[in-house]
């Protein structure tokens, strides 16, 4: 019955996103109930309908005619309901939570009507039944997340965020566009005869002709949707405009970095996963881009002192996590889509617990910078305990959401070595994650621990902000152990629905045949090392950052060393992207384009026009606007008619 | 009884007359005139015709046609009597303000 609403999930955030931005100014709060209603709403529906496919491994999809040979679909398998249920859950917790941060905000309703299109966006990506539409709404949520990354756009930082988010995303939208364009010509020239109600670009379309497109086909393919996915989720090198993403409120960087938006990318990649998994060495590329991304944002998020900054690196980081989790189902098959959702799952309760606690520091605070602060635990105790728990399950404590995600990755990488396919992803996976539990401690004592270091406002936020932020800590907290393995069997069997042959795939792809989910036995140490380092990593930093410190953090590195520079300047990627890339070689390359444009393109049709206006300017001394002249010709005119017509008369051949 | 022919001719000079006057002239007045002897030379034929077929229709024709030339004089008039204000002149070739 709930699926018959379906369409619902996203026309209610819509609905709510005109009328706040039509209304907003005249209700109180901007009217942000509606968004948050809305989104609730959404999540009933979502919850209704996982009650009513989850008892029979069922799916959901409705389509409509939409032109020419493309319809508008909805698509609910267990990949989009998990994603569903997660988008709206979290979003409207922060929705909430936003109804306190945004309180005073001049721009309320401009904010709560873009952070409703945002779901909306998120929504209708996550449910789309073809890759065309997918596309729409992924670049929806790019203009969204423009406008709300922009939303003080007095502020010139905050407005060259929003743009450089836009432009960065934009290199990663063009590739995917041009994946989809490969895709379809290649199906094109398949000539297929589709069955009723297929239609080319569908997702079950795709799954079924994969093993007719050419190899060498299906790696470009696979490729270019990858690099929209790089764009989208922040992967090296396309992760720089995440960090900048900050400029916004903090609820905003809660929902691109949590719920919304980045996860698009990983989740474009697993909704595709059996392209990518039939096409040779794109894993690869995949699970080395993921792996290495999680080490090299994590190694940033060590020196940052901006605490939503810190936060901003871990996402980048944890991205990379699931992007390698994803890759490394060259080894693992359709069960490591399973994995690396589960992770996204999972991140998006704990990071949104971790920036809605940041903000409600910075809230209380008035300040960004983590030395200015210190031993706010006394004075926010909530706070300070929800970012706890966030921060256990970031770091991979035992029992806790992010161990059990997290680990699976971590081990899972370790078998893709052992089955000869590299062993980088698990070393890089693994070093990724003693320095996660390093910064996200850091991050707790530096905030949290020890004296107050400057004289910052001192009290607890409203319950309206505190109430999601216990909500999501239990989730992060508790959600992993009970449904840890359902998830894995439920999302990864979500292509069993399509009938994808994952053997075939394999066979195209050039991977080995795996029979069941663990073919390899690792050792007990590889067992038990992430939970090693996660909990040595905890320690490092109570011994670097606490109260009970017994090392100086001069004692590992002095100012002048150059691993310390390097990484305070950030690997140099403002050097690198923005004073080489963008304002030497782009700005050359633009200032040329110019150059072409004024003069041979505007250039041409400017001549063009002159040559026509100077040709108007004779013709029309013609109209001499003195009616004599006009007078005289119509008499010659009419008198040589006439001597013509008599001339006719009389028999004259004229 | 005036032969017929001798009014065609009196109309076709009178026609000729008011053609070429309204072809040369540039004073507005005269240019009014000149319209005038036009119609009033279609006038003549059709009262002439009328005269001769016999019929009455073409002498009510001219009576439409004088009062729709008073009418066109009035209003051209009024014209010239503004543009004489305006400009202190009714020589056509000096009005041009609208010209290219």
């Amino acid at each position: 019955m709930y699926q018959d609403y379906a369409y619902l999930i996203v026309g209610l955030p819509v609905l709510a996103f005109v009328l706040t931005i039509f209304l907003g100014w005249h209700l109180p709060k901007g009217g942000g109930f509606f968004t948050v209603l809305a989104t609730f709403a959404g999540f009933i529906l979502s919850f209704g309908i996982f009650r009513e496919i989850y008892p029979n491994d069922e799916i959901v999809h409705q389509s409509m005619h939409w032109f020419a040979s493309f319809n508008a679909g909805i698509l609910i398998d267990p990949l989009a309901i998990v994603m569903l249920l997660m988008v709206t859950f979290v979003c409207t917790l922060i929705h909430t939570y936003a109804l306190g941060y945004m309180e005073g905000d001049p721009g309320m309703a401009r904010y709560f009507a873009e952070a409703g299109l945002f779901t909306a966006a998120m929504l209708g990506l996550v449910f789309s039944d073809n890759l065309l539409q997918l596309f729409i709404f992924w670049e929806l949520v790019g203009l969204c997340s423009y406008l709300l990354i922009g939303f003080w756009y007095r502020k010139p930082s905050a407005a060259s965020a929003a743009k450089k988010a836009f432009l960065v995303t934009r290199v990663g939208d063009v590739m995917f566009l041009a994946g989809i364009v490969l895709l379809y010509t290649n199906m094109v020239k398949l000539n297929l005869t589709l069955p009723d109600g297929a239609y080319l670009l569908q997702f079950q379309t795709i799954y079924d002709s994969l093993t007719l497109i050419p190899p060498d086909q299906l790696t470009w393919i696979a490729v270019l949707l990858f690099g929209g996915a790089v764009g989208k989720s922040g992967q090296f090198p396309l992760h720089v405009w995440l960090p900048d993403a900050m400029e916004g409120p903090t609820t905003v960087s809660a929902m691109i970095h949590a719920a919304t938006m980045v996860t698009a990318g990983v989740y474009l990649v697993a909704r595709m996963f059996p392209l990518f998994y039939a096409a040779p060495n794109a894993l690869m590329v995949v699970a080395y881009v993921g792996a290495f991304t999680a080490l090299f944002a994590a190694t940033m998020g060590l020196v940052m002192f901006d605490i939503k900054r810190v936060l901003a690196y871990s996402t980048v980081s944890q991205l990379g996590y699931m992007m390698a989790g994803l890759g490394i189902g060259a080894a693992m098959g359709a069960f490591s889509v399973g994995v690396s959702m589960f992770h996204l799952i999972g991140h998006s309760f704990f990071k949104a617990l971790l920036f809605l606690c940041a903000g409600s520091v910075i809230h209380a605070v008035g300040t960004n910078d983590m030395r200015e602060m210190g031993g706010v635990l006394k004075h926010m105790k909530w706070t300070g305990l929800t970012m706890l728990a966030g921060s256990l399950t970031l770091a991979g404590f035992p029992l806790t959401t992010g161990f059990f995600s997290k680990d699976e990755i971590i081990v899972t990488a370790f078998e893709h070595g052992a089955m000869g396919f590299g062993w980088l992803p698990y070393i890089f996976a693994i070093l990724a994650a003693l320095l996660t539990a390093i910064y996200t401690f850091r991050l707790w004592f530096l905030v949290f621990d020890g004296e107050a270091r400057s004289d910052y406002h001192k009290h607890e936020s409203p319950w309206i902000m505190l109430g999601p932020l216990v909500i999501l800590a239990i989730f992060a907290l508790f959600m992993g152990m009970p449904s840890q393995e359902n998830f894995y069997h439920y999302v990864g069997n979500n292509f069993e629905h399509y009938g994808v042959d994952f053997e075939e795939l394999a066979v195209i792809g050039g991977h080995h045949v795996e029979h069941g989910a663990h073919a390899v036995h690792e050792p007990f140490i590889i067992k038990i090392l992430p939970i090693i380092v996660g909990v040595g990593g905890i320690l490092i930093a109570a011994l670097f950052y606490s109260r009970w410190k017994r090392f100086d953090s001069g004692m590992v590195t002095s100012e002048r060393d150059p691993l310390r520079h390097i990484l305070l300047k950030r690997y140099y990627q403002n050097e690198i992207y923005t004073l080489w890339f963008a304002e030497k070689v782009v700005y050359g390359i633009a200032l040329v384009s110019n150059m072409i444009d004024l003069k041979i393109i505007d250039g041409t049709v400017n001549k063009i026009s002159a040559i026509s206006v100077g040709f108007g300017g004779t013709l029309r001394k013609v109209q001499t606007g003195v009616i004599q002249n006009y007078l005289t010709a119509i008499v010659l005119g009419l008198a040589v008619l006439l001597i013509l017509i008599e001339l006719a008369s009389m028999g004259v051949a004229i | 009884m005036i032969p017929l022919v001798l009014y065609v001719l009196l109309a076709s000079a009178m026609f000729t007359i008011g053609l070429y006057g309204l072809l040369t002239q540039r004073n507005g007045i005269k240019l009014m005139m000149c319209v005038e002897i036009l119609l009033n030379s279609a006038n003549i034929n059709l009262v002439a015709f009328s005269a001769y077929l016999p019929n009455v229709n073409g002498q009510v024709f001219a009576l439409f046609s004088i009062a729709l030339a008073a009418a066109e004089a009035g209003v051209g008039f009024a014209i010239l009597i503004v543009l004489y204000r305006l400009y202190g002149t009714i020589e056509l070739d000096n009005i041009n303000a609208l010209r290219w």
